[in-house]
């Protein structure tokens, strides 16, 4: 594995006769397994008139089930010596706990009782709702640039838009939610063929397929639900200001990018390592250093499985220049970038870069149980695992250029996010 | 289906690493982990932020994090390539009693990775635009933070249990104020009087099957050079006060509380990491249970005690929801009365969760070189991990309940707390408690 082209997990994969898909990594040298479920079920399938649910809901699979109390989820798992945990992005909601071999049967036990039943009260319902608030709070609301996120993504998409809204949601939203939503969610979504789940451990794919048919096999099988189509938002690239109490002018511009499975996807990723990342890249050496126009460059991308993903650049100017001067900068070493493309040299560092994050992601069997769903879910493939390494390292010089010819030297929406005593 | 039990293994025991010493005096900790092919490393330098002209202070963050951006030999960020192209990725802290300057790499570059390593601490350029352009970052860094309410009541908290004329009490990287004074020629001096390399240690951890260690380890052979090491004394008591800083637009209190303790060596240490898991720590935590789970009040609470240099602190704390803060916090404050002793399943579980996981948190190289530079900073060796899990075995959970009792008063509880003061002072002061206004 010191060569990330030949990366080679054993993947064994299988599918339970009431369609839950299962895909077991045997590492009989780890010191826990991982036990990873992707429910294909995010943001994006929200009614945009009832955003943050997926999320909401999320919180309630900790809520109880038929035979396990409110908060004894979590709390079994950590006496036992394990951790666990759960997200919801736009695309799907992933519940995980990692756990000592002894208490697998336990964990996979625990992740059946609560895809075959719910047992909220109304007393539950209202506290988690109450602490998915503060969440929302804590996170964004109490934190300087917290609406940032949401403003970005309402530069590309409409508000009725699957993509138009956040995971977080909307505080109206969560305090309009009922119980009698909660158990609609639950029954639309939580069915054993809309599930994966990934075992990574000391664990044989015998052994880990037996377990998983004792306890999620006795889930009853239900039709795989179906997603909203998705179209391109098209929105125009469109320049707003605003202003917050913020400690400093940034300046974000940002490109509609493609899907997350597109095959463009990973030369651009390296594309924004060579330009943005960190004290050598050419942003910082030529907007940051040689030119002095700002203190600092970065770049993100926020992937969608459905449709476009968003791709964005951030500078902070430098003080007396505005953040209307500093975006010329950036576009000119793009255009430059998208004729001559990258060096050798810095098309190596870059590979080399993404390959040591790469493996450290896969060093720990929670993160590479975690991957594997992500590949699962975004390539239909749980190997591309054992194959991106080698895509990496199939890319040239070319391919890079030719991702920023395509996909960053159209005209960006600009986002001026200023302190709220400065003009421009 | 009924529910299945758990069958619990064996006993897990942290790695011993392999001890030497090199010419120039610096300790190396190698951990040889087959089959973990990323390495980490870290450089423990035990020097302390006392050591900080006042006037400068954040001269340490500002000399570590311009540190590689150009060496003797290979100026103008071109160090930054070379160890880019090895796969490498460095890293860094310049804290109170310690600072760490790590990285990981790929294991089999290990050898190339050294002898870049050692430039950036050997030879580092300094560049004058490099010097200010880091001062600028600092500056905009306490500028970030003094916007974010989380940082405004973990500083508040600092200032009290240890007071402004305590260099702990202060801002670690440094205010604006002490930053702008930085010179180059303060950053130079700096790292000639405190990147030692007689005190330093070097933790490396990987698979190190058929690297020559000693061929890796030859550029830092001559590192040499000593009196970097700090005072070993304790913090002084200060009374307890509560502290509330008015951020008039936070939409919630942000609350920080606590008070310096016993540290890792004292008897009661393990009964107090046991006791702090059940109070605060575990997701099941009481404090957790009742102020998350049953009132809705926050996303969470959170804490425990974290070891120092010499002595410890307990802390606990979390961001509420306005209208109930005062709340809150009473029944925090309560919570730490521990009106019911702690019961034998509480700790149980606590025993169960801090061992168990003990495995999980030493999963990678880099969790392992984090771990035992921890213990290299303060001068303790790795095999205190070991003893630390099996003397976590032991207590009883009576002895769990004194041990808390005797180290945590709540009266002599600290609390911190940024949020808007218009609303919240009213409501602590018919709560009982009677904050100190900070504007």
């Amino acid at each position: 594995m010191t060569d990330g082209t030949r990366l080679d997990y054993e993947l064994a994969e299988t599918t339970l006769d009431n369609g839950l898909r299962v895909c077991v990594q045997p590492d009989p040298v780890a010191p826990a397994v991982a036990i990873n479920i992707w429910y294909e079920v995010g943001s994006y399938d929200e009614d945009p008139s009832r955003t943050g649910f997926a999320h909401l809901f999320e919180h309630l699979m900790f809520q109880g089930s038929r035979n396990v109390a409110s908060g004894e989820h979590m709390a079994l798992v950590e006496a036992n010596g394990g951790s666990v945990n759960a997200t919801t992005s736009t695309d799907r909601t992933n519940y995980f706990e990692t756990v000592p071999r002894g208490a697998l049967d336990l964990a996979l036990w625990l992740e059946a009782d609560r895809m075959s039943s719910l047992a909220i009260t109304e007393a539950n319902f209202a506290a988690q709702r109450e602490v998915v608030k503060e969440e929302k709070r804590q996170r964004y609301d109490n934190q300087p640039y917290g609406n940032l996120l949401e403003l970005l993504v309402a530069q590309h998409f409409p508000g009725d838009h699957p993509y138009g809204h956040l995971p977080i949601g909307s505080m109206q939203h969560l305090d309009d939610a009922t119980l009698d939503d909660v158990q609609q969610f639950f029954s639309d979504w939580y069915r054993p063929s809309n599930a994966r789940l990934v075992l990574c451990g000391p664990v044989t794919p015998e052994e880990a397929f037996e377990l998983a048919d004792k306890h999620l096999g006795q889930v009853p099988a239900l039709d795989r639900p179906t997603h909203t189509a998705s179209s391109e938002p098209s929105l125009p690239a469109r320049n707003i200001t605003t202003h917050g109490a913020v400690p400093h002018p940034l300046v974000y511009l940002s490109w509609p990018t493609p899907p997350a499975a597109h095959d463009d996807h990973l030369p651009l990723d390296i594309a924004l390592s060579i330009l943005a990342d960190g004290h050598t890249s050419r942003l910082h050496k030529s907007v940051v250093r040689s030119q002095r126009l700002a203190q600092e460059v970065h770049a993100a991308s926020l992937p969608h499985l459905r449709s476009t993903s968003i791709t964005t650049l951030m500078a902070r100017p430098t003080e007396g220049i505005t953040t209307q001067t500093t975006p010329d900068a950036l576009r000119e070493e793009l255009h430059r970038f998208a004729e001559d493309g990258p060096t050798g040299e810095e098309l190596a560092r870059a590979v080399a870069q993404y390959e040591r994050d790469w493996l450290l992601q896969l060093a720990t069997v929670e993160g590479r149980a975690d991957l594997i769903n992500d590949a699962w879910l975004t390539y239909n493939t749980p190997t591309h695992v054992n194959t991106h390494a080698a895509e990496l390292a199939a890319l040239n010089e070319d391919a890079i250029r030719d991702a920023v010819r395509h996909h960053l030297v159209a005209e960006p929406s600009h986002l001026h996010y200023l302190p709220s005593e400065v003009s421009s | 289906m009924t529910r299945p039990t758990v069958s619990h293994s064996g006993a897990w025991h942290f790695p011993e690493p392999q001890v030497s010493t090199l010419a120039g005096g610096m300790q190396v900790w190698a951990f040889d982990l087959p089959g973990q092919h990323i390495a980490a490393m870290e450089v423990i330098l035990p020097t302390s932020l006392t050591a900080e002209p006042r006037e400068v202070e954040g001269v340490a963050t500002v000399a570590l994090h311009c540190a590689d951006e150009g060496t003797l030999s290979h100026p103008d960020g071109r160090i930054s390539e070379l160890l880019e192209l090895q796969g490498a990725a460095l890293h860094g802290s310049a804290s109170q009693s310690q600072t760490r300057l790590g990285g990981d790499a790929p294991a089999h570059r290990l050898p190339a990775v050294m002898e870049l390593l050692a430039e950036v601490i050997l030879e580092p350029g300094f560049a004058l635009g490099d010097v200010e352009h880091h001062v600028e970052m600092q500056m905009a860094a306490f500028d970030s933070r003094v916007a974010s309410p989380g940082w405004v009541a973990k500083q508040a908290l600092r200032q009290v249990l240890f007071g402004d004329d305590a260099r702990e009490g202060r801002p670690a990287a440094g205010t604006p104020q002490t930053l702008g004074a930085v010179t180059r020629d303060d950053v130079v001096a700096w790292h000639a009087s405190q990147w030692v390399g007689a005190d330093a240690t070097l933790v490396v951890a990987g698979d190190l099957t058929g690297l020559d260690m000693q061929a890796a380890l030859a550029p830092l052979e001559g590192w040499t050079g000593t009196g970097a090491l700090p005072s070993l004394a304790s913090a002084a008591g200060r009374p307890a006060q509560i502290v509330l800083v008015d951020m008039p637009d936070a939409v919630q209190a942000t609350i920080h509380a606590g008070c310096l303790t016993v540290g890792r060596r004292h008897p009661d240490w393990a009964a107090l990491k046991l006791a702090g898991h059940a109070i605060c720590g575990a997701f099941a935590s009481r404090l957790n249970l009742d102020l998350r789970e049953r009132r809705g009040y926050t996303y969470g609470v959170g804490g425990g005690f974290t070891a120092r240099r010499t002595d410890g602190q307990f802390f606990v704390g979390g961001s509420f929801r306005v209208d109930v803060a005062a709340d809150a916090l009473r029944r925090l404050l309560d919570g730490l009365q521990l009106a019911e002793p702690f019961t034998a399943e509480e700790v149980e579980d606590a025993k169960r969760y801090l061992v168990g996981v003990a495995p999980l948190a030493n999963e990678t190289a880099s969790d392992i070189a984090r771990q035992a530079s921890v213990l290299a900073a303060v001068g303790e060796h790795s095999s205190f991990v070991n003893e630390h899990f099996a003397a976590l075995e032991l207590p009883t959970a009576g002895q769990v309940s004194a041990a808390f009792r005797t180290h945590v008063h709540p009266d002599a509880v600290s609390v911190a707390i940024s949020g808007p003061a218009l609303t919240l002072a009213p409501a602590m002061r018919a709560a009982g408690l009677d904050p100190v206004i900070v504007t």
